[in-house]
């Protein structure tokens, strides 16, 4: 299993969810067309093929990241093999948020669950206008509620100590001064 | 003046009057003048001829007939109504002055009887006012020991009632709180709030959460 080997695969922040992989896979199969068909036409000059070949900074970055180099057929048939074992074999977390999360948001949290959770961990977005503020995480067999509404349920003994502290001071601002 | 002045005054006005009386009755008959000296029976006068009867008894018939003739009634009329008259007027002073006394009496009687039934009346009265007030002031002070008591009940059965529904709000708003604080964070913020804000709150709650995500991955895959 390639998930599996000692030289680990990078997977870029990028690359979010399964969507994403197959985009590059598809991308992927294109450029080997795409160079099988150059391979014939030798009255190109060097610079016309590479304008022909150029990639999207996603499938780049990948490559780069993992030391392939998409020229060589052995390496984009390894890139191709990894990228299909982790669109089927890495775990898949949906989370949902009350609104669309920019590029930035979607990498934070990526980078901290592939860092503290699993490597290859994807990502499937959801919006839940409910929520209001925080996420929801579905994992595949639980679901984390970190929204605000939660974190309020949790801290309710705080909350009440809070409000009861408010309520003394504005009935007897002068006895709350005092104690 | 007293009963007894006015029965002397009037016993001597009858007395009076009595005597008058009798002195013109005996003027008008004076054969009742002669009860001493018994009367001849009929049959011994019509023995004694005129001529027969003695000079003494002529003599008197004259008398008699000379004291007893008109002038002579007429003047002792006269002094009898002067001397009635004098007795009247006299009796009539005293009567006038017992009167004017026994009025004054009387006047100072009823007054002072009138004013003592008054001052009864007036005691009772206000015997009677004490006691209506007196009435009044129980009345009035039992109405209010039971508006108090009322008022009292009403009052503990508010305040218990204001308590129940406190608790049962504050119990309400304690398992809705975080419903509650979270919609009025959201009114309060907005749209304001962004993601990016969140992403701490986010990426803590995550970190709270790690193991939890990690185990279910693990069983998952």
């Amino acid at each position: 299993m390639v998930l599996n080997n000692k030289k680990l695969f990078n997977l870029p922040p990028e690359i979010v969810g399964k969507a994403d992989i197959s985009s590059l896979l598809r991308e992927l199969e294109l450029l080997e067309s795409e160079l099988i068909k150059l391979k014939g036409q030798t009255s190109l000059s060097a610079s016309q093929k590479n304008t022909l070949l150029r990639v999207t900074n996603e499938l780049a970055q990948t490559a780069a990241g993992n030391s392939y180099d998409l020229k060589i057929a052995s390496d984009r048939q390894k890139l191709t093999r990894i990228l299909t074992d982790v669109r089927d074999q890495a775990p898949m977390v949906h989370i949902s948020f009350a609104a669309e999360p920019s590029p930035k948001v979607t990498q934070a949290i990526l980078s901290w669950l592939r860092g503290n959770v699993h490597r290859y961990v994807l990502l499937d977005i959801g919006l839940q206008p409910a929520i209001a503020a925080g996420c929801i995480l579905r994992t595949p067999n639980k679901i984390f509620d970190l929204s605000l509404r939660a974190s309020f349920e949790k801290q309710q003994p705080y909350l009440i100590e809070l409000i009861k502290g408010a309520a003394l001071n504005q009935i007897a601002p002068g006895a709350a001064v005092e104690e | 003046m007293n009963n007894g002045g006015v029965l002397m005054i009037t016993g001597g006005a009858l007395l009076a009057i009595a005597v008058v009386l009798y002195f013109d009755w005996r003027v008008k008959n004076p054969r009742a003048k002669k009860p001493a000296a018994p009367a001849p029976t009929t049959s011994q006068a019509k023995k004694l001829p005129i001529d027969a009867q003695p000079q003494t008894i002529v003599s008197a018939k004259e008398d008699v007939e000379h004291i007893f003739n008109d002038e002579f009634r007429e003047e002792l009329r006269n002094r009898g109504r002067l001397h009635f008259e004098k007795i009247i007027g006299e009796n009539a002073m005293f009567l006038q002055q017992d009167l004017r006394q026994t009025t004054t009496q009387l006047n100072d009687y009823m007054r002072a009887e009138i004013t003592r039934t008054l001052q009864e009346e007036f005691k009772k009265y206000e015997q009677s006012i004490v006691d209506a007030k007196q009435i009044a002031l129980d009345s009035i002070e039992k109405t209010v020991t039971t508006i108090e008591q009322q008022r009292q009940l009403m009052e503990t059965q508010m305040q218990t009632q204001a308590q129940a529904q406190r608790n049962q709000i504050i119990a309400r708003f304690e398992s809705q709180m975080a419903a509650i604080i979270n919609h009025y964070v959201m009114q309060a913020i907005g749209n304001q709030i962004d993601l990016t804000d969140q992403l701490e709150f986010i990426l803590t709650e995550l970190e709270n959460n790690k193991a939890d995500i990690i185990e279910d991955i693990k069983r998952g895959s």
